[in-house]
């Protein structure tokens, strides 16, 4: 199996305000990710498994680049990302709910819009939209302009825009969020095309039936540390996830 | 290069397909600044005709034969009164003035001997000091007074011939430094407040929303980002000024009245407006990208426009000073950005402009521009400014 994606020793902290502080018992910062280290094969979906607060999406920032690490780094098919940011972008599809579209434009003019920034040639993103707009049903509201849709159509519409590159290595943040059962099995079924055409995904949730349902390998994040590393038909050989879960919760609480 | 003009283009059809936004960036300020200036025109105009038409109400007793022609043609003379019925007039204000001669005021006056100690002829005048118009009425006879006695012991004149022309400065110059004092002022306010319609709204507001976060994601250089976003703002910020500016020309007619007769656009020559033209657009970068980086500082729209105050303040004193240091200049002056933008515009009117203040001026300028481009792209780089919510 061919590693796309290394993570190494990666630490963020972040500096709490005054008023956070007193809550968090007088410690001046928060470490949000601890010592991150996992590997993730070309081809596979990764799962990142975590309660809240665990530290998952800051992780996630961190390899699309829109934060910087602390310490430690990762490299996403040969990009650093602390020392060649702009070619890990280039390389990537980046999905989390911080990253909003514009309320006052249309679906048809973002597509296009972020098509250009990633300097897609016109033809290549004109057939794309059509098919990623028809396999997301936004093909009818792609002239409604991002305020007057529904949240699960934004939702779509931010995957699609999140993919406009065509990247081969996707990273998204709890892409079923807000989403009914129709919408998210569309998602899901289509991160499962995604894998099936040899990209790799790395997704984070604390959803466990997603997890069971897509990811060959998932990693558990626990206070920003990795408690638990394997293949998902290893993690539930003996017990469902959820129970495998709370144990490796107990165990940690019971380390402290 | 391809995705500045990507980045532009956006901004522009974020901007120019907004009704909302057209309008209240570019349509309202010069129709306020036109309404505004003609309602203050108009207003001026109905006192200053008024005050015109009536002169002042003025009883004398005993008027002197030298005297007389000269208030009628100051005052409207009014008789029946006595000397009771004039004061009480003029106390509750239905008369201005109430003059009592001597009898005989003329022959006192030429028989009076200033080395002989005795008293000299008296006039007396009861005025309202209470009442403005009385006041007025007051100032004037004193005036025509001091001016009779003056002729009666006449050494020599001081512009004499009334119809001779002394002021050697033509209409023109005047109108030129009245504009050169008022204009700078006036101008990079305006262009200010077209920077402040837009600037705010296009990186706090995106910030505010989270949508610069969708941008900063995709592959494209922070540098570019931030020269695409001044580009478009400026030349929105230009228009909204033009707007502003427009409304301003089309009712300074109104607003100066006749006097404003000897202002016309052909009093400056194709080079001045060329020279003011670079100094606004040189300007609007630094105004635009100054704005932009209180902007991307700021965590929401309104925290912008609260944090931009003590800049749109310093901006307004560099059009303020721009007044006295005006001819006077020395060229270290002109390296001070934004106020050497008030200090050309400034001399250009006044006709004393020095071709060496433009070009530091402009390089200057675009130059100080470029620096804060800079800022902006490292602002743009750093997660705490960008993510400070
Ligand atoms: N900018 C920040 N400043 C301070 N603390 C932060 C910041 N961002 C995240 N944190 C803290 O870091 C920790 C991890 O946050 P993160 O968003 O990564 O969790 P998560 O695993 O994605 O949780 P969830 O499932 O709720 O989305 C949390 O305790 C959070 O409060
Ligand atoms: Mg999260």
């Amino acid at each position: 199996m061919e590693e796309i994606l290394q993570v190494k020793n990666l630490k963020k902290t972040f500096k709490l305000s005054r008023k956070q502080r007193k809550l968090e018992g007088g410690a001046a910062t928060k470490k949000a990710v601890d010592d991150l280290s996992f590997t993730a094969y070309k081809g596979e979906i990764f799962g990142l498994l975590g309660p809240n607060g665990a530290g998952k999406t800051t992780t996630l920032r961190m390899l699309a680049t829109l934060i910087k690490p602390d310490g430690g780094d990762a490299v996403i098919d040969g990009k650093s990302i602390v020392s060649d940011p702009y070619g890990v972008r280039s390389k990537i599809g980046f999905l989390t709910s911080e990253l909003k579209l514009e309320d006052f434009f249309t679906p048809n003019y973002l597509y296009g819009y972020f098509s250009r920034l990633y300097n897609v040639p016109e033809d290549v993103a004109a057939e794309r939209k059509k098919k990623m707009f028809e396999s997301f049903g936004i093909d009818k509201f792609a002239e409604v302009k991002v305020a007057n849709l529904s949240t699960g159509m934004k939702q779509k519409l931010s995957i699609v825009i999140s993919l406009v590159n065509d990247p081969d290595f996707i990273i998204f943040d709890e892409p079923t969020n807000g989403l009914d059962v129709l919408t998210a099995k569309t998602v899901t079924d289509y991160l499962a095309e995604l894998r099936a055409n040899g990209k790799t995904v790395i997704l984070s949730t604390h959803i466990f039936s997603l997890i069971e349902k897509l990811c060959d390998r998932v990693g558990v994040i626990i206070d920003g540390r990795l408690v638990a590393l394997d293949t998902l038909a290893n993690l539930t050989a003996e017990k469902n996830l959820e129970d495998k879960f709370f144990d490796l919760y107990k165990s940690v609480k019971e380390e402290r | 290069m391809k995705t500045v003009l990507t980045i532009i283009k956006k901004e522009f059809a974020r901007f120019f397909k907004d009704t909302r936004l057209l309008i209240t960036a570019l349509i309202l300020p010069g129709l306020l600044i036109f309404a505004l200036y003609n309602i203050m025109g108009t207003i001026m105009q109905n006192a200053e005709d008024k005050e015109a038409e009536k002169a002042c109400t003025v009883y004398i007793a005993d008027i002197p034969d030298s005297l007389e022609q000269s208030f009628l043609l100051s005052f409207s003379l009014k008789a029946d009164f006595n000397d009771e019925t004039a004061r009480a007039a003029v106390k509750d204000g239905s008369l201005d003035l109430y003059m009592a001669f001597p009898k005989n005021f003329d022959e006192a006056v030429k028989d009076y001997d200033v080395s002989s100690g005795q008293p000299a002829p008296n006039v007396q005048i009861y005025y309202n000091s209470a009442k403005p118009k009385s006041f007025e009425a007051y100032s004037l006879a004193t005036a025509l007074l001091s001016r009779y006695e003056q002729t009666l012991v006449n050494k020599f004149d001081i512009n004499a011939d009334l119809n001779g022309v002394y002021d050697l400065a033509d209409v023109q110059n005047v109108s030129r430094t009245v504009l050169s004092t008022v204009v700078p002022m006036v101008l990079l306010m305006l262009l200010f407040s077209g920077c402040m319609a837009v600037a705010p709204e296009s990186i706090a507001g995106e910030k505010e929303r989270g949508t610069i976060a969708t941008l900063l994601v995709t592959p494209v250089k922070r540098s570019v980002v931030a020269v695409g976003k001044i580009a478009a703002l400026s030349v929105i910020a230009l228009l909204s000024g033009l707007s502003s500016a427009l409304g301003m020309l089309l009712s300074l007619p109104k607003l100066a009245g006749s006097a404003g007769g000897g202002i016309t656009f052909s009093m400056y020559g194709f080079g001045d407006y060329a020279a003011i033209l670079g100094v606004i657009l040189s300007t609007v970068l630094i105004l635009v990208a100054v704005i932009s980086i209180v902007s991307a500082f700021a965590k929401s729209v309104k925290e912008a426009n609260g944090l931009v105050v003590p800049i749109m303040i310093l901006v307004m004193l560099c059009g303020v000073f721009s007044m006295f240091a005006g001819a006077v200049a020395s060229i270290g002056l002109y390296f001070i950005p934004v106020f050497n933008s008030a200090l050309v515009i400034s001399t250009v009117l006044s006709g004393t402009v020095s071709v060496a203040g433009i070009a530091v001026t402009i390089c200057v300028n675009v130059a100080f521009a470029a620096l804060l481009v800079l800022v902006l792209t490292r602002m743009f780089n750093s997660e705490k400014i960008m993510f400070n919510r």
